[in-house]
């Protein structure tokens, strides 16, 4: 049933300009992904660390007999390594063809926002927020960064340079 | 309720022309690889008109028409020869048999339907 | 794709199939086989490409196909002797045959000179006749069961004909309807039909498989005689049938104000219902006992006009109750692929599920004799024969891969002038369709290589004794879960003084070397390594075994040779029998749990201190029976740590890689040997140098696959720079 109303829902939110976000914390900060992008979120789990790899991608896990690639997001955003727990979470996205698993310190919210409150990214931004940070939604008083996905596996560039 | 029509040849190519060619016409259409599994498709399907081929393994066109006319609920069905053979002793043989018709390798599609469409309903 | 498109690549899909049968046909006859459903099967074989090649108008093809369907016929009419030489000509006929099918499919449609001399060839083994002009008749899209006599150069004078028809008892018995004919000619202009029922006899005399009927048709307004006989073209000879043109002033007259074809449609079948419904009144107890049903859909000619819609039904019933409804019988279903590699993935994870379960069941201490563990060795037992069924579904025959192979023979003998005989065995051996597809290169150098290098010249075999046929043999069988390949020759064997000096001069070897026969049969799988004095067109170009063992390797297999000096070579692989398992070695290096291929593992060792030497820098070898072979650390190898491990302090794995350098792989410990399920690493990540794929283990954690054939470049390269 939720799923039957979760979807004209979405289609509603669509129309009007909304989109649904899910987000989540690192550290202190707070950031937020659209909820199309994601499959589904899982506790961590030991991954298999991965030669020849950059230090964000922690290994590869199995995710229903399917080979995971984990990326440690802190360490892609430019922050420190996360010290993976049973605390932290896994959020499994599908980006292009293939499914990626983000490890974070804990999922938080899921945010129904307009466009019109997306706020662009600042010009001071570093070059790591400009790859990756779509805009900044300000909220409650707290400060979400939308983060886009597309790049957050290496390239070949960063593969031949680890 | 369109016509079904049966063909029995054992070239895949053969049996794929006959397929798009037939159901273009809106014909419905059933297949067989050969004469023996044409009698089992023939006993589990209701083709209005066969399309046979003559050169197959296992049971040729001769032997298969043989079968069908030899069956008695079968002896009304139109039975359209479509072969590359074109020499007079081999139609005589199908004839023989109790092949409605004849047609000529390769098949115009056009022609093919008519030759359906006149042999049937 | 356009659907005459996709008919075109199923066209010349049946036309490989059909070349390989025309194929072992043939070469079955030669071998003795005299069963007439092997020169039949010959036959159609030709005899469909023809067909086939007509529907595309693929007209060098056609040519060809019907000289050579003609020499076949004559052949099994019994008027052509299949003798051996015969057969040769035919064999080389399905060899061009082949090519123009190549040429047609790769749009390359032109005169072939081979053609051309062989279609002569084939003519005057049939008997000389030329029968071209025949052979373009049947091309033409007629369709008929007379002659096409009448030309369409006849003049349509006339205003119209009068045509009387009277069918015979056979033209029902075909399945034609007079009354299709009649409506048929209607059609063709004014139509006034007359109906001449005078023969029909009481109804109680009736035959039902008579015919008493007859009909005169006046057909008025512009048209062709032919016109009208291409409406009876179906029923020539089962009709007496006149066709007269009328006198314009006859036209004119009309005869009687007749009735339409309509009317005498409704006319008859006002008749006929009166005839049914009195009949089964009439008609004889005995013949209405007839069990047969159908008495209704063939009654007397009387009823041939009956409208066609009433007579199909009864047969439909009749067979609605003689056995069940079944849509295409047969003993085979096509599936798509895709669908069969799912169905494979999902067994590979009920496997990897099951061994999860069990790995748990243990660790959770419950006793092996207790229910539970019980059900789930039946589990496992059961989960292993899904598996086999179901990697079964893309087991093929290797048949299709060896079926290629005589005629690689056949040119390789004429080019070297080496007389060959090919003997082929275990052709039913079935393997996974991926690594037959991939077999097919590494086999085809392997047979030249036989040919070309292993016979001997005709001269040299007689000089030894041997007959001047040289005889190559393949073979294929199933050994403990593998399939193995052999290609064999009865030539010379292999020169090893040569070898080895050859291996010396190209600084392969060290010129003091001490090597077994063996090693040194097995220098020729080095890189760059070439026996041929001369590069030859047929083995030369650099490329040799070297690549043939990389190809093996590459599919998880080996590939070794034997050797007998003036008897012959046999070399022998062994292949995985799919690409979707793999026997590994599970070690663990830096806490990290790895999977080694088993087949690239020689043996395992544990390393003495005074075996191993430091060339400086983290370059070590390990010395072997007298040999140093280089040892690298897995662990530093993919950068799991800094340091090496004292060599001591762990296990070695000799291995084998490209090329047939061998090195010793330094791992942590050995934990055990395990068929493991092959996932890709690339479906959601990317390549992982020193990686060739993962795995997942019983503990439902990833395990990698080490590509061994890389880590063992990368470690020489760095070798060579720290040297």
């Amino acid at each position: 049933m939720t799923q039957i109303q979760a979807q004209p829902a979405q289609a509603q939110a669509q129309a009007a300009g909304r989109r649904e976000l899910i987000s989540f914390r690192i550290g202190a900060q707070e950031f937020c992904v659209d909820i199309m992008s994601i499959r589904e979120i899982r506790g961590w789990t030991a991954a298999t660390a991965l030669p020849q790899s950059p230090s964000f991608v922690r290994g590869v896990i199995n995710l229903r007999g399917a080979v995971l690639p984990i990326v440690d997001l802190a360490a892609r955003l430019g922050f420190e390594s996360t010290e993976a727990s049973d605390r932290n979470v896994i959020i499994v996205a599908q980006i292009g063809d293939q499914v990626v698993g983000l490890l974070v310190d804990a999922v938080s919210d899921i945010l129904t926002v307009t466009d019109d409150v997306i706020q662009p990214t600042p010009d001071v931004a570093s070059e790591t927020a400009k790859t990756f940070v779509r805009g900044l939604i300000a909220m409650d008083g707290r400060m979400i960064s939308l983060i886009g996905l597309e790049r957050v596996l290496p390239d070949h560039m960063e593969l031949e340079a680890a | 309720m369109s016509m079904t029509v049966l063909t029995v040849d054992d070239s895949r190519t053969m049996r794929e022309m006959l397929r798009l060619a037939l159901s273009d016409a809106g014909f419905r259409v059933v297949q067989a690889e050969d004469g023996l599994h044409g009698l089992e498709v023939l006993a589990a399907e209701r083709p209005q008109v066969i399309v046979t081929d003559i050169n197959m393994p296992r049971m040729d066109g001769f032997g298969f028409i043989e079968e069908v006319r030899g069956d008695p609920s079968h002896r009304a069905i139109p039975i359209l020869v479509l072969t590359t053979e074109s020499d007079a002793e081999k139609k005589n043989r199908a004839r023989m048999a109790g092949a409605t018709g004849w047609i000529v390798k390769p098949f115009n599609p056009d022609k093919l339907v008519d030759a359906i469409r006149r042999v049937a309903a | 794709m356009d659907p005459l498109a996709a008919i075109r690549e199923t066209f010349f899909q049946e036309c490989d199939e059909q070349l390989a049968e025309l194929e072992s046909g043939l070469l079955a006859m030669e071998g003795g086989d005299q069963d007439p459903e092997t020169i039949n099967a010959v036959f159609r074989a030709v005899h469909s490409i023809k067909g086939g090649a007509g529907a595309f108008s693929l007209e060098a093809l056609i040519r060809f196909a019907h000289v050579f369907e003609t020499a076949l016929d004559e052949m099994r009419s019994g008027r052509l002797e299949a003798t051996s030489d015969v057969l040769k000509t035919m064999l080389r006929a399905s060899d061009v045959l082949a090519d123009l099918v190549s040429a047609a499919h790769a749009g390359e449609e032109g005169d072939d000179p081979r053609a051309a001399t062989l279609a002569d060839e084939l003519k005057a083994m049939s008997g000389g006749e030329d029968d071209t002009s025949e052979s373009e008749e049947d091309w033409g899209d007629d369709f008929d069961f007379q002659p096409q006599a009448v030309s369409f150069e006849a003049p349509a004078g006339p205003t119209g004909f009068v045509v009387r028809f009277k069918p015979r008892a056979d033209l029902y018995a075909k399945a034609n309807e007079s009354a299709l004919l009649l409506r048929e000619l209607a059609r063709l202009g004014e139509a006034s039909v007359e109906l001449d029922a005078h023969d029909v006899p009481p109804i109680n005399e009736i035959d039902p498989e008579a015919a008493y009927l007859s009909w005169t048709v006046t057909l008025t307004g512009d048209m062709d005689e032919t016109a009208i006989r291409e409406v009876f073209e179906f029923v020539d000879g089962d009709c007496e049938l006149s066709i007269e043109p009328i006198a314009a002033d006859e036209a004119e007259a009309g005869g009687e104000p007749e009735f339409d074809i309509g009317s005498l449609l409704a006319k008859v079948q006002g008749d006929a219902p009166a005839a049914t419904e009195e009949a089964p009144a009439e008609i004889e107890p005995a013949a209405a006992a007839e069990p047969e049903p159908e008495a209704a859909p063939e009654p007397a000619p009387t009823l041939a006009v009956v409208p066609k819609a009433a007579a199909p039904e009864a047969p439909a019933d009749a067979l609605a109750s003689t056995g069940p409804r079944k849509t295409e019988a047969g003993a085979t279903i096509r599936v798509d692929l895709e669908r069969v590699d799912r169905l494979i993935d999902l067994v590979g994870e009920l496997v990897i599920n099951q061994a999860v379960l069990s790995q748990r069941v243990m660790e959770a201490g419950l006793a092996r004799a207790s229910a539970v563990a019980m059900g789930l060795d039946e589990l496992e037992q059961l989960t292993r024969e899904i598996q086999d069924s179901v990697m079964a579904i893309r087991a093929q025959p290797v048949k299709s891969v060896f079926q290629r192979m005589p005629r690689l023979v056949r040119e390789v003998a004429a080019m070297t002038g080496k007389p060959v005989r090919l003997v082929t065995e275990g052709e039913g051996t079935e393997v996974d369709k991926t690594v037959i597809e991939r077999l097919a290169d590494p086999l085809t150098h392997m047979i030249r290589n036989a040919i070309d290098h292993g016979l001997e010249s005709p001269e040299k075999r007689a000089a030894a004794g041997k007959p001047a046929e040289g005889v190559v043999k393949l073979a294929a069988f199933h050994r403990s879960g593998r399939i193995v390949i052999e290609v064999s020759d009865d030539g010379g064997g292999i020169n090893r003084e040569r070898v080895k000096g050859i291996a010396v001069e190209k600084g392969l070897i060290a010129a003091d070397a001490a090597l077994s026969d063996e090693e040194i049969d097995n220098l020729i799988f080095m890189p760059g390594f070439s026996t041929a004095s001369e590069v030859s067109d047929i083995s030369g170009r650099g490329v040799g075994m070297d690549v043939v063992r990389r190809s093996i390797l590459a599919l998880g297999g080996r590939i070794n040779i034997v050797s007998k000096p003036g008897k012959g070579s046999t070399f022998t692989m062994s292949l995985p029998l799919t690409l979707a398992v793999l026997d590994g070695m599970v070690v663990s290096v830096a806490n990290q749990t790895l999977v080694a291929p088993i087949t690239a593992i020689v043996e395992t060792l544990q390393p003495k201190a005074s075996d191993v030497h430091s060339l400086g820098g983290h370059s070590r070898v390990i010395s072997i029976r007298g040999g140093f072979v280089p040892l690298i650390d897995i662990g530093m190898a993919l950068g799991y740590r800094r340091d090496p491990l004292p060599a001591t302090q762990g296990v070695a794995l000799l291995i084998e890689g490209e090329g047939g350098a061998r090195a010793a792989l330094l791992v942590d410990a050995i934990q055990g040997q395990r068929q493991v399920v092959i996932k890709s690493l690339e479906a959601n990540y990317r390549q992982v140098p020193g990686v060739a794929a993962a795995t997942i283990l019983g503990d439902g954690r990833v395990a990698l696959i080490l590509d061994i054939d890389t880590i063992v470049s990368v470690s020489r390269g760095e070798m060579r720079k720290a040297g």
